[in-house]
């Protein structure tokens, strides 16, 4: 490995960089920040702001290829007669940079006053204010008061692209960034520069705006408020939102992410850079999906069915508990009349509960998880939908494959086998379960967080969290054990499935306890192999990757997730 | 698609798509669009559509070419499109009289259609023919040394005709004695057409079986002896050029032969690929042979559209002998020249934009490194020189590295093609020994001196990229390291007089104002320092100058400098600085003139 790495000095600090690493790169290391504009980690060098211009020398090398040692001991540094750009300049032996020697200075800030010339004074009402590289650098670099006294260049102001997302050529740097992630990542060539000059303006041809499921990300590389989605424009400031790591729930990819939220409500979802899975990307539906979470129509409280016209009555979480396991509490030992439907949507702390409460608390057999299967793309969107079907299956409430059994419990209700069924978080009336079935069970009990067909039937219904107002785990789809964090409070009285799972446990007798999440993660670490020896904490913000367990064969196609990781 | 594309023309595309690597047909976008916009007159969506199926593109792809290169339009134009140019050589020259007697005459401004549908008048910039200016080309015809009453005869002529009539090549300019001519030597004799007779009968296409019976090491070799420099206006020693070529990387190698010819003041290819093409593709033979390529290309610029016809036919009379194609001269060396047309940006002169522009992109300079002779044209080692380089190859092999380097001064060796415009009495090429000359010989013997009455100011001494020569200045040697010694550059060999009536102020506006209408706008100092420049110059030559813009115009182009992709950024804060520096008291007095701080309308 030591010839792998080079060492040289960035503004007097000495750096060991990886060779091949660009000067922006190596700075990091060294914890030197070097502004950029067009340079971004994931996509091509075009080297075209010029806002990373540094001063670069070279030892001088003797006749003898060796460097040449001045009066001082110290190799002679030759520096060329120009600056040049980090993000295309790649560190070399005893390379000497200046980040911020006078000379670099006055470029940087030669070429801030050229980006604000024709630029928009009007930060505060732009929907980028707050997170604009533009803003953040023109108080480091900008000259006080404008040498501009021309007219300014005028483009087009708002023009939509798509249905996602809103142009404002007057605000666009022309970085490129949007143009080759559009090209070379997302795959539809469609954005490009028309005119010339200072005229250059960013478009799309008319009836070829962007339109595939990763468009969003451009919102998210554009460095200043030219490209704002649509969803999230002038909706709130951002410094006013809370961020919280999640992961998006919406595959089995597991994209790592942020929730932005303000008093209760998320506001938005971005990705987080996590290379292992989803580099700095993630796609729309998975972004978009959080709308979920702010539905007007949420459980917000326990409820029992009192009349057979289907009238509910709220219940506080003793009294629901109690209840049920009153109904349930006969049962145990005949567990051939349970049936349990969980999801692959829950977290493996609540799957290893539910587990245990359905197969060794009440000895049920038949517990299973729904399938949900799309269509995979190249890129990150796996054909899994569930995000945490390892999970399920680690934890063993899922069938082999994922949903076999699911037949298996129509027909046992059908025939009168069964007489009660745990659902948690699925519609299953979708999945062969009908309403004709559920209609027949003696005792049906439904953990949910909106309404639908099986809560309607339901006696019981217990209101659950969604992802982002719990903590917990997922294992995406190549093995890899990532977090959630709880941004937000469930609405009403409604809790973390792991707490309603943790109390029935309790009631019925199994050696509960679990007071907190990280209970019933270190139960689950003592007795599932593959987690052995770790804790929440332990998994970071980036997860881990298990050791293949010999259960947790892939079950979707990992296709799409291979890709994730490819060099883009 | 709706678009009725003749069978005839779509043969002609398909064939000219054939001239690129099939991975690569976009490359063939332009010539596409010259042809269609040739049979429809302008290139709507229709066209742009078709355009981009028939290559495999997007739309975008095709849209953002045609908003780049202004030669193309997206709105039909007059019957006639009137180009007057409006670059410094023809201003200096009283373009500006021409331009206001036609819109008068038609009652149009630039860029509208008269109602008859007959003229579009539009500016452009340098078309090449600097010496002879002013000029002016209707559609494809180049009218030179125009008085406004000769501009309105010309469209009296067309009106009263309804045709354009075409025109003939001038003459060419009988040598001075103190001339040593070599590349132009044979066109001056009499009688000499430039067919591949002609060629022939002076001597012509010999250098090519002597080179196919050396090595193609020793060619280099020859070459790099011969000390010969590019002749396109960095002058980087052309053997050392091939011989930095990444080889045997099992890819493709390829040659590109600049004939953009863009700069300023500069008009020399211009009689190398219309007088004497043969030259150019023995030279062009030779030298692919010498590095290894099989499929050179010659980047002609749109504005030379004889040019083009001319090498096209030169292409084949070569071929129709076996200079050219398979198994040249029965010795086993294949070899292809396509010809390539541009479609009027100055920067695709400039190697790396003439490669993306080759490939059918907005001619944006590339990031360097690579270089292009590791990652050029396709992704593979390439070759780029200039017309005058690739000229001068045939007579290194003929006569030998030694007879080129006993030609000039160490350094600067062999002869240059220098061009003048400007107001002296014999403007036009000259062809002279490098070194042996000095800018007053030149302008004093060769051109004889300057027009009656007047006095010189300065001279831009290479084109107008370069830093102006006050008039003390001008004992310098005309070779490379003279002229470096003296604080600028010989350049692309474009020189430009300025006289006593010039307003250094105006020509600085004139030159900015080319820069910024050619900046590609990829990178940020050049694509808004230049337009910043020319807007301050306007404003101060609008009489609403104030005393810190002198030092503003200084600054800025200072933040230009050498801070751009490529060498554009310096080729306008060059000149901009030095007319400050040099001519800072004429700045003065402009800023000072009102004493007005910017009015609101200026703003
Ligand atoms: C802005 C710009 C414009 C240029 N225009 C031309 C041109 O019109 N013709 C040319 O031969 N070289 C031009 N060059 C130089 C080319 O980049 C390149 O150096 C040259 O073609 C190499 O050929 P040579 O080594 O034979 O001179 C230009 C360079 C720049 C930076
Ligand atoms: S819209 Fe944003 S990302 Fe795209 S080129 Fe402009 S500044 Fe860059
Ligand atoms: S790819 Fe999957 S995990 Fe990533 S954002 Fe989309 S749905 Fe969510
Ligand atoms: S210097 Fe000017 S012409 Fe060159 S790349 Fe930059 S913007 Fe384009
Ligand atoms: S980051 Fe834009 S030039 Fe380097
Ligand atoms: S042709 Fe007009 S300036 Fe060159």
């Amino acid at each position: 490995m030591a010839e792998q790495t080079v060492k040289l000095t960035i503004d007097g600090k000495e750096v060991a960089a990886p060779k091949g690493m660009n000067l922006i790169e190596a700075a990091k290391l060294a914890g030197i920040e070097v502004p950029h504009y067009c340079y971004h980690p994931k996509l091509a060098v075009v080297g075209n702001c010029r806002m990373c211009l540094v001063d670069v020398g070279m030892p001088k090398m003797g006749l003898d290829k060796k460097p040449e040692i001045g009066p001082d001991s110290k190799p002679v540094i030759m520096f060329g007669p120009k600056l040049t750009i980090g993000c295309n300049t790649s560190v070399a032996e005893g390379m000497v940079v200046h980040t911020r020697s006078p000379k670099v200075i006055k470029a940087r800030e030669g070429v801030m006053e050229f980006l604000l010339i024709n630029h928009p004074l009007d930060c505060p009402i732009c929907d980028q204010a707050g997170e604009c590289r533009l803003q953040e650098f023109s108080v480091d670099y900008g000259k006080g008061q404008s040498r501009f006294v021309e007219e300014k260049v005028h483009k087009p102001k708002k023009t939509e692209i798509g249905p996602k997302i809103m142009l404002d050529d007057e605000r666009c740097i022309l970085c490129s960034r949007c143009v080759r992630f559009m090209r070379d990542v997302a795959g539809q060539d469609c954005l490009g520069f028309v005119n010339r000059g200072s005229y250059s303006t960013l478009t799309c041809y008319p009836g070829m705006e962007p339109n595939t499921n990763y468009d969003l990300n451009i919102t998210d590389i554009c460095p200043v408020g030219a490209l704002t989605a649509n969803d999230f424009r002038f909706k709130q400031r951002v410094w006013f939102l809370k961020e919280t790591k999640s992961v998006c729930p919406n595959c089995a990819t597991g994209c790592n992410t942020v929730l932005w939220s303000r008093e209760g409500v998320v506001h938005r979802q971005t990705p987080r850079d996590n290379d292992a899975v989803n580099q700095c990307w993630m796609c729309d539906s998975g972004r978009l999906h959080y709308k979920f979470i702010n539905d007007p129509h949420r459980i917000t409280t326990p409820t029992v069915k009192s009349s057979a016209m289907g009238e509910r009555l709220a219940l506080t979480w003793p009294e629901a508990t109690r209840q049920i396991a009153e109904k349930l509490m006969p049962l145990k030992g005949k567990g051939s009349t349970i049936a349990a439907i969980g999801t692959a949507r829950a977290t493996t702390e609540e799957l290893f509960l539910f587990n245990k409460l359905m197969r060794e608390i009440l000895g049920a057999e038949l517990v299973d998880c729904v399938p949900h299967v799309g269509e995979a793309d190249k890129f990150l969107l796996d054909a899994d939908r569930n995000p945490n079907t390892n999970g399920a299956k680690l934890t063993g409430v899922a069938g082999e494959p994922i949903g076999s059994r699911i037949p298996a419990i129509a027909e046992a209700i059908k025939s009168g086998k069964i007489k009660t069924l745990i659902v948690h978080g699925e519609n299953v009336v979708k999945y062969g379960v009908t309403e004709e079935l559920l209609a027949k069970l003696d005792l049906l009990v439904v953990i949910d967080t909106l309404p639908n067909k099986v809560t309607e039937l339901a006696h019981y219904v217990l209101p659950g969290a969604t992802f982002a107002e719990k903590r917990g785990t997922f294992i995406n789809a190549r093995n890899r054990l990532q977090r959630l964090n709880a941004a937000i409070p469930s609405p009403g009285i409604a809790r973390p499935e792991w707490q309603t799972f943790a109390a029935l446990l309790n009631e019925l007798g199994g050696d509960g306890g679990y007071l907190t999440i990280e209970d019933v993660f270190a139960d689950m670490a003592r007795l599932l192999a593959p987690l052995a020896g770790l804790n929440l904490s332990k998994i970071g913000d980036l997860g881990v990757e298990l050791k293949p367990a010999t259960e947790t064969k892939g079950e979707a196609k990992t296709e799409s997730t291979a890709a994730a990781g490819a060099k883009t | 698609m709706a678009l009725n594309v003749p069978t005839e023309l779509e043969q002609h595309i398909d064939e000219v798509i054939t001239h690129y690597p099939q991975q690569h047909k976009r490359a063939a976008v332009l010539w596409l669009l010259h042809l269609l916009q040739e049979h429809f007159g302008h290139l709507g969506k229709e066209q742009v559509e078709w355009t981009a199926t028939k290559l495999g593109l997007q739309p975008i792809n095709v849209w953002e070419l045609i908003t780049f290169y202004p030669m193309f339009t997206a709105k039909p134009r007059g019957k006639f499109h009137i180009k007057v140019c409006r670059t410094l050589s023809c201003e200096l020259c009283g373009c500006g009289g021409i331009l206001e007697r036609l819109q008068r005459k038609l009652g149009v401004k630039p860029d509208e259609n008269t109602s008859d549908g007959l003229f579009t008048i539009s500016t452009v910039e340098c078309l090449a023919a600097c010496g002879t200016g002013p000029v002016m080309m209707v559609n494809d015809e180049l009218f030179e040394n125009l008085t406004p009453d000769k501009a309105e005869a010309i469209i009296n002529r067309i009106k009263t005709t309804g045709k354009l009539e075409p025109q003939p090549l001038p003459p060419v300019l009988p040598a001075h004695p103190l001339e040593k001519r070599v590349l132009l030597a044979n066109m001056s004799k009499p009688g000499y057409k430039g067919a591949i007779e002609d060629y022939i009968r002076e001597g012509g296409y010999k250098a090519l079986p002597k080179a196919l019976g050396m090595k193609p090491e020793e060619i280099v070799a020859e070459v790099k002896n011969s000390g010969v420099r590019g002749r396109g206006g960095a002058g980087f020693p052309c053997g050392m050029k091939w011989s930095f070529l990444a080889k045997g990387a099992g890819q493709p190698i390829y040659l590109v032969c600049n004939a953009d010819e863009s700069e300023p003041g500069t008009f020399k290819d211009r009689q190398l690929l219309h007088y004497d093409p043969h030259q150019l593709i023995e030279g062009i033979l030779v030298s692919c042979y010498a590095v290894g390529a099989h499929a050179a290309y010659i980047y002609i610029r749109g504005e030379m559209p004889y040019g083009a016809k001319i090498l096209i036919r030169a292409i084949e009379e070569a071929r129709a002998r076996n200079f050219l194609g398979k198994n040249i001269l029965r010795k086993g060396f294949d070899c292809e020249i396509f010809v390539h047309r541009g479609a009027g940006a100055y920067i695709c002169g400039e190697e790396t934009g003439l490669i993306e522009s080759l490939e059918g992109k907005r001619a944006y300079p590339r990031i360097k490194p690579p270089f292009p002779a590791v990652v050029g044209l396709f992704g593979c080692p390439t070759v780029v020189n200039n017309v005058e380089t690739l000229s001068n190859i045939p007579h290194i092999i003929n006569n030998g590295a030694a007879w080129f380097r006993g030609m000039g001064v160490p350094g600067s060796t062999g002869t240059r093609l220098v061009c003048v415009s400007g107001p002296v009495k014999r403007p036009g090429y000259y062809e002279f020994e490098m070194g042996k000359l000095t800018m007053r010989q030149l302008i004093y013997d060769l051109c004889g001196g300057l027009q009656e009455g007047r006095q010189l100011k300065g001279v831009v001494p290479g084109g107008s990229s370069m830093p102006v020569l006050k008039a003390d200045q001008i004992d310098v040697a005309l070779d490379f390291e003279s002229l470096r010694k003296a604080g600028t550059m010989a350049g692309s060999g474009g020189v430009i007089v300025l006289d006593d009536t010039v307003d250094i102020v105006q020509s600085t506006l004139n030159v900015a104002q080319f820069y910024a209408h050619e900046s590609c706008g990829q990178c940020t100092p050049c694509r808004e320092g230049t337009l910043w420049m020319e807007k301050m110059l306007h404003r101060v030559k609008h009489g609403h100058g104030r005393p810190e813009d002198v030092d503003l115009l200084w600054d800025v182009a200072d933040n230009v400098d050498g801070k751009t992709i490529c060498p554009l950024g310096e080729a306008v804060a060059w000149p901009v600085k030095a007319f400050v520096t040099k001519y800072r008291g004429e700045f003065e007095k402009a800023c000072k003139k009102n004493g007005k701080e910017a009015t609101d309308e200026h703003r």
